[in-house]
């Protein structure tokens, strides 16, 4: 064999009579017809598929729209040396005479249309029909700045590698880069899946017919599945086993052996073949193994393909055994500077904060109400009498049900003999969403049940079996720390974790009078607190963060935590109980925590989606400044609004929040009331981001947690009437339906 | 963009949790120091109008929480930067063995335009605690400094308030030149800028 596939030439039509393609008999007379005027000669559009994008800048504001799509030109020769009858449908052309191109929408002109319809042809193999569009610029040029330019077309047969990267979890655009075998990449082109009609058939088609939404990677269906699928009718693609996201089209023997068989490093340098083949396996570097633990597939893969490409570059640029493509592929500065920008990570939260705003784009395209619904149903009287009247509805609370609940009114809901709750646990619940408990000891029994320490269901008898065993277990948690010497004087790990809760707790509410003093003596002097003294009550919080942390190890202690655990330290004034009241707390928190900050970006999409729905244009006013990311309610999220009101407002919102009677999301209303409750003062005076986010934690200790409290239940009294009309409007769905609006 | 604007120059203050950096901020901003300042969570800024040769200019100044676990939400607001602090406690080791990759992971992150040139300023806090607690000494600190490209070096306390004005004196100082030659370098948009900044090029530290 070969070591290396020579492409075809292309070379002019030898025959003017002779039909162009290879077509089926009844469009041969159409298409003659078509080629021999003078607008010159067209070409045949096999498949095509719109809303692919390039991304000149970071901003998607210059994203380009266009259309991938595959040609079919006069092949180079007619003689027909194959098996294949030239005149039969069925005739596979060589790869040559076919032709990958992108084209910007808004240079197709006429054509558009036909790009449109063949992007709507069903099924698997090109249309019955021709299409004849003009042909695609015969000469590419990447990097240049006119939009007509960033338009390429190359012959398949010219391909050497397309670098895959599905989307991810969908937040994310898929990406395609083509490479030739001349070592030229072209601009990345992402597949907006969601805008894209045909994907979006395709993929409703796979769940309804194969039920098997998943494809070519075994991930979830995406456009640049469709282009493999293309390519793979015409040419050999394989699939590099070195580098998941990189593909070979019709690759020789020699870049067989490189790339797919087995490691590439392997066969070049021999040596860090481990590492590199490993990809995904245990000798990973740290930082890629956080990134995995993470979640984060999209960066991960690309640190893969990076750190391949790179440590190639580095170390066996000069092997003579490199094939040129590739030491050209890795040297285009295309490749490279996707590299860099991934590699580095260097948008990774602007990417994190873009995702926020593009995954609730694409979703509100998809989602049952949609803004316009919204805006529609306001308009209509039938709409707006509802909400209305609902609005007064969740006003008009008997007076009684706003106090609160204090020790008498809470034991006369259980029976005296057996200790079990007579009143269902809704009715107790609803009295504490709207009454709050009172602050003189019913607290600290209260909080044991909202926090499910105590089983709703409990008797007095299981409670004290419950509460004995609960101690004993929390004594055995500190144990494994408190009498591990060998950990408490070695362990660099656990020292470091030890420090910083240390000095989160002497950060910690220190002008609430339990925590304040520092006129006991430290006990260890080699703390950093050891000349300023402590108090037995941060002692015990430390404590009971380091038992938290041997609880749950994988999350161990994360910054905030202290803030979760002081009030109700404060409040049960009891270790053991604090302990389990905090652990039932931190259940609910997790995932505010959590190393790749999932938790706090679905909270923050939600939130993105609430504001879209409830206030259209406070909405499309913080689009304009930017903030769609909605990172400046972090700090409110993650420790629910801990740091924005004062102390005895914390308790009360705290418990509203735990008896998850309207919705186990609620926080997001109180959010959604906090900034409604400043959207003039937004609306007028903000424009940036960063004017939004100062705006906003400047509002720490502004806020009178009443008026948001009955702001949040306006709110979702709201919601709720949005979200019924419109499916009432939209005929009542049966169970199962597409209910997405849950919290 | 009208060209006779207020300079407004970003400065991002980085390091390890807890090793002083909410209340250098404070320090040099209100001049006040607290013993019950919090945890920094998610990020913040604070402005400080001050006088750089005369000339005006606004400082924002950009606190970020230390620990790892954010370490990427703080990545978002690195651009744009005009000059970077990076604090360590001079009674912590560790938090000074980080100072370097909170440098890289800056530089990669904010990438400017010439990260050789890139102004970085190292602070080393916390000098009021008793003298036995100090683990890295000013030498040491110095050597990395110089190391590094020379770096200025300062050594501060936020709870005493010593060297803290002058530190962010040559931080103002230094981004406003790092702000002027981006200007120069960068904004072929804008000629009226290249003109205007023509005179002021050359090494201004
Ligand atoms: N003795 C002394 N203590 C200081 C000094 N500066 C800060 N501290 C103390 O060190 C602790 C941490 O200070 P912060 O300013 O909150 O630290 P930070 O770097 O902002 O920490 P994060 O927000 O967690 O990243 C607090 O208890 C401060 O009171 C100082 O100059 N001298
Ligand atoms: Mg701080």
């Amino acid at each position: 064999m070969s070591s290396s596939k020579k492409p075809a030439e292309y070379t002019p039509p030898a025959s003017p009579s002779g039909s162009y393609y290879d077509l089926s008999d009844d469009d041969e007379n159409e298409y003659n017809t078509i080629t021999h005027t003078s607008t010159g000669r067209s070409v045949k559009l096999l498949f095509s598929k719109s809303k692919v994008y390039i991304h000149p800048s970071a901003s998607s504001r210059d994203n380009i729209p266009g259309f991938i799509a595959l040609l079919q030109q006069k092949p180079p020769s007619t003689t027909s040396s194959t098996g294949a009858s030239s005149s039969s449908s069925t005739s596979t052309p060589p790869s040559s005479s076919l032709l990958l191109t992108w084209m910007p929408e808004t240079a197709l002109g006429d054509a558009y249309d036909t790009y449109v319809k063949v992007d709507l042809t069903d099924g698997d193999t090109p249309p019955r029909q021709t299409y004849l569009v003009p042909p695609p610029p015969s000469h590419y040029t990447t990097g240049a700045s006119s939009l007509v330019t960033y338009a390429f077309a190359v012959p398949v047969s010219q391909i050497f590698s397309l670098l895959i990267r599905p989307p991810n979890l969908g937040w994310w655009w898929g990406s395609l880069i083509i490479n030739t075998r001349a070592g030229d990449s072209f601009p990345a082109l992402f597949f907006h899946d969601s805008e894209c009609a045909s994907t979006i058939a395709q993929s409703k088609r796979r769940q309804r017919d194969r039920f098997d939404p998943f494809g070519e990677t075994g991930q979830l269906f995406w456009g640049g599945d469709e282009v493999l699928r293309w390519l793979r009718r015409y040419a050999r693609v394989e699939k590099s086993h070195v580098e998941p996201s990189l593909y070979l089209v019709d690759p020789s023997e020699e870049d067989l052996r490189s790339f797919v068989a087995k490691p590439v490093v392997d066969g070049l340098v021999g040596k860090n073949a481990a590492t590199v083949a490993a990809g995904g396996g245990a000798g990973m570097d740290p930082f890629t193994r956080v990134l995995k633990e993470a979640r984060w597939n999209f960066l991960e893969k690309l640190t893969r393909v990076t750190r391949f490409t790179r440590r190639t570059a580095e170390d066996i640029i000069d092997s003579p055994k490199v094939p040129d493509q590739v030491k050209k592929l890795l040297r285009s500065p295309e490749v490279q500077s996707l590299q860099d920008e991934f590699d580095s990570a260097r948008l990774y939260l602007a990417r994190w904060a873009m995702g926020i705003a593009e995954q609730s784009e694409r979703e509100n395209r998809q989602r049952v109400w949609t803004t316009k619904d919204v805006m529609e149903l306001e308009e209509s009287s039938v709409g707006e009498f509802e909400i209305l009247d609902m609005e007064l509805g969740s006003m008009r609370i008997d007076a009684e049900k706003r106090k609160p609940v204090g020790l008498k009114e809470w034991n006369s809901w259980f029976d005296a003999k057996s200790g079990r709750l007579v009143v269902s646990v809704d009715e107790v619940k609803e009295r504490i969403f709207h009454g709050g408990i009172e602050d003189n000891g019913a607290r600290k029994e209260i909080w044991l049940w909202l926090l499910d320490v105590y089983p709703w269901d409990s008797t007095r008898e299981e409670r004290m079996a419950i509460m004995n065993s609960k101690r004993d277990e929390y004594i055995r948690l500190k144990g494994k720390w408190w009498d591990d010497v060998e950990r408490r004087s070695g362990d660099e790990y656990w020292r470091d974790q030890k420090n910083r809760i240390e000095k989160d707790v002497h950060r910690t509410d220190r002008t609430i009078p339990i925590f304040s003093g520092e006129d006991t003596p430290h006990p260890d002097p080699d703390s950093t607190y050891f000349e300023i003294g402590t108090n037995i009550h941060l002692e015990q919080l430390k404590d009971l963060l380091l038992t938290y942390n041997e609880f749950n190890p994988t999350l161990g202690y994360v910054q905030g935590m202290s803030d979760l655990l002081s009030p109700l330290y404060a409040i049960l004034q009891d270790d053991a109980l604090a302990f389990w009241a905090f652990a039932g707390f931190m259940h609910r928190m997790e995932r505010n925590f959590l190393r790749d900050q999932s938790g706090m970006r679905e909270q923050l999409v939600t939130l993105d989606h609430l504001v879209n729905l409830m206030d259209p244009p406070l909405y499309a006013h913080l689009q304009k400044a930017d903030s769609t990311n909605f990172f400046f309610f972090f700090r409110m999220l993650i420790v629910w609004f801990k740091r924005e009101f004062e102390w005895d407002d914390v308790l009360r919102l705290w418990e509203v929040l735990w008896t998850n009677y309207r919705s186990s999301q609620y926080q997001l209303f109180i959010a959604l009331a906090v900034l409604e409750k400043h959207r003039f003062v937004v609306i007028e005076h903000l424009t940036a981001f960063d004017e939004v986010l100062k705006f906003v934690n400047e509002l720490s200790g502004t806020m009178e947690l009443g008026d948001v409290l009955l702001g949040a239940e306006r709110l979702w009294g709201r919601f709720k009437m949005m979200v019924e009309a419109v499916d009432r409007r939209n005929g009542v769905r049966g169970a199962g339906g597409e209910d997405e609006v849950g919290g | 963009m009208p060209a006779i604007k207020k300079p407004m120059l970003k400065v991002i203050i980085l390091g390890d949790s807890g090793v002083g950096k909410t209340s250098l901020m404070n320090q040099y901003v209100n001049k006040k120091f607290s013993a019950s300042y919090k945890a920094t969570i998610g990020a913040d800024f604070l402005t400080k109008e001050v006088l750089v040769d005369d000339r005006l200019v606004t400082m924002q100044l950009w606190d970020t929480a230390g620990q790892e676990r954010f370490q990427s939400l703080g990545v978002a607001f690195y651009r744009g930067a005009d000059c970077c602090v990076l604090v360590y406690d001079v009674n912590n080791a560790k938090s000074f063995d980080t100072l370097d990759s909170w440098r890289d992971e800056f530089l990669i992150q904010a990438s400017p335009r010439d990260p050789d040139s890139f102004p970085f300023v190292v602070l080393g806090n916390k000098i009021d605690v008793e003298e036995g607690k100090r683990q890295i000494s000013q030498k040491r600190a110095m050597t990395f400094c110089q190391a590094k490209g020379g770096i200025p070096y300062f050594e501060t306390s936020a709870k005493e308030a010593i060297n803290v004005e002058q530190a962010f004196e040559v931080i103002a100082r230094n981004a406003l030149a790092q702000e002027e030659s981006e200007e120069f370098s960068g904004d072929f948009q804008d000629p009226i800028n290249i003109h205007l900044e023509n005179e002021s090029s050359g090494c201004g530290c």
